[in-house]
């Protein structure tokens, strides 16, 4: 499994494509597709947002994220950072954050590259060559 | 050795900064900056009850006034976390303080005296939204103390979906 994060609109997605060489194909958009398809697409994008809609449906996130890091090991997983900015005074946004933050960090912990894009510029935090 | 360990909400920070202090052999302490008090407090009583009894860590309460932690010399010090202390130095009975050079000040006596010291802050800056002007203040204020922080670290972690990330010096632990 890859991590790819990074802020928002930092180029993690085009950094995905040029250098896995994917096209929109085989990409899962995290924020409209079936829950069922990020089990088997080789890329899902915007996983926080997917994450959003999994909290939406009651489903649990942590056992989702767990079954996809079990079920789809080779996946490229984006998800953008959401946690650094100011607690958010809503309940639910404060949850939101929080279970976003511990399925990054299961995924992490699965995957054997995390890079992190900034400005278009991969960082590998975790893996890539020695 | 003095350790700044930084990241957004739950990105493994507080693990992290855990795991640096339980690998010594020495008296450990836990500065517990936020009041218990509201939706907060049971995970806080929980987390103390936690690094009490099962780490072995003594537990000072201190949600102001940093520079007063009753800290034996030679002992290891985990301080959680700079964000609550700042803001309950800086929003005091109405009014907005300075509280740079006092947090500062505090944890750099702290520093002196214990064999380690591992500091627990907040990156809060990041989400590119414009909030109050006294909010915009304490962001500012937190950064300014992180940059002072970072100063006088010998390393500077920030962790990212818990994978840690030497910003200063180095990560430690993988």
């Amino acid at each position: 499994m890859i991590m790819v994060t990074g802020g928002a609109y930092q180029g993690k997605l085009d950094f995905v494509c040029r250098h896995f060489g994917l096209e929109s194909a085989d990409i899962a958009n995290g924020s409209t597709c079936d829950f069922e398809e990020v089990l088997s697409a080789k890329c899902v994008k915007s996983y926080h947002r997917f994450i959003a809609r999994l909290i939406a449906q009651g489903v649990d996130c942590v056992q989702f994220t767990e079954r996809l890091c079990t079920e789809n090991k080779d996946a490229i997983i984006i998800l953008d950072e959401i946690g650094c900015g100011i607690i958010p005074a809503e309940k639910a946004e404060r949850k939101r954050r929080e279970i976003t933050g511990k399925c990054g960090c299961i995924i992490a912990r699965n995957s054997d590259d995390v890079i992190r894009v900034t400005c278009g510029l991969p960082v590998y935090i975790k893996g890539g060559k020695k | 050795m003095i350790t700044l360990v930084t990241g957004g909400t739950k990105c493994g920070k507080s693990g992290y900064a855990e795991k640096l202090i339980d690998r010594l052999i020495c008296p450990k302490y836990y500065i517990a900056t936020i009041n218990p008090v509201g939706d907060a407090a049971q995970e806080v009583i929980a987390k103390r009850m936690k690094m009490h009894t099962q780490k072995k860590y003594v537990t000072i309460e201190c949600p102001r006034d940093i520079a007063y932690a009753d800290i034996p010399i030679g002992s290891a010090v985990l301080v959680e976390e700079i964000g609550r202390l700042c803001a309950n130095e800086m929003f005091v009975d109405g009014r907005i303080l300075r509280t740079v050079d006092k947090i500062v000040s505090g944890l750099e006596l702290i520093g002196a005296k214990a064999s380690e010291l591992v500091i627990v802050a907040n990156d809060i800056g990041r989400d590119g939204i414009s909030y109050s002007p006294e909010l915009m203040e304490y962001i500012k204020e937190m950064g300014e103390i992180s940059r002072r922080i970072t100063a006088f670290s010998d390393n500077v972690i920030e962790c990212v979906y818990s994978v840690p990330v030497a910003l200063k010096g180095s990560a430690l632990l993988d």
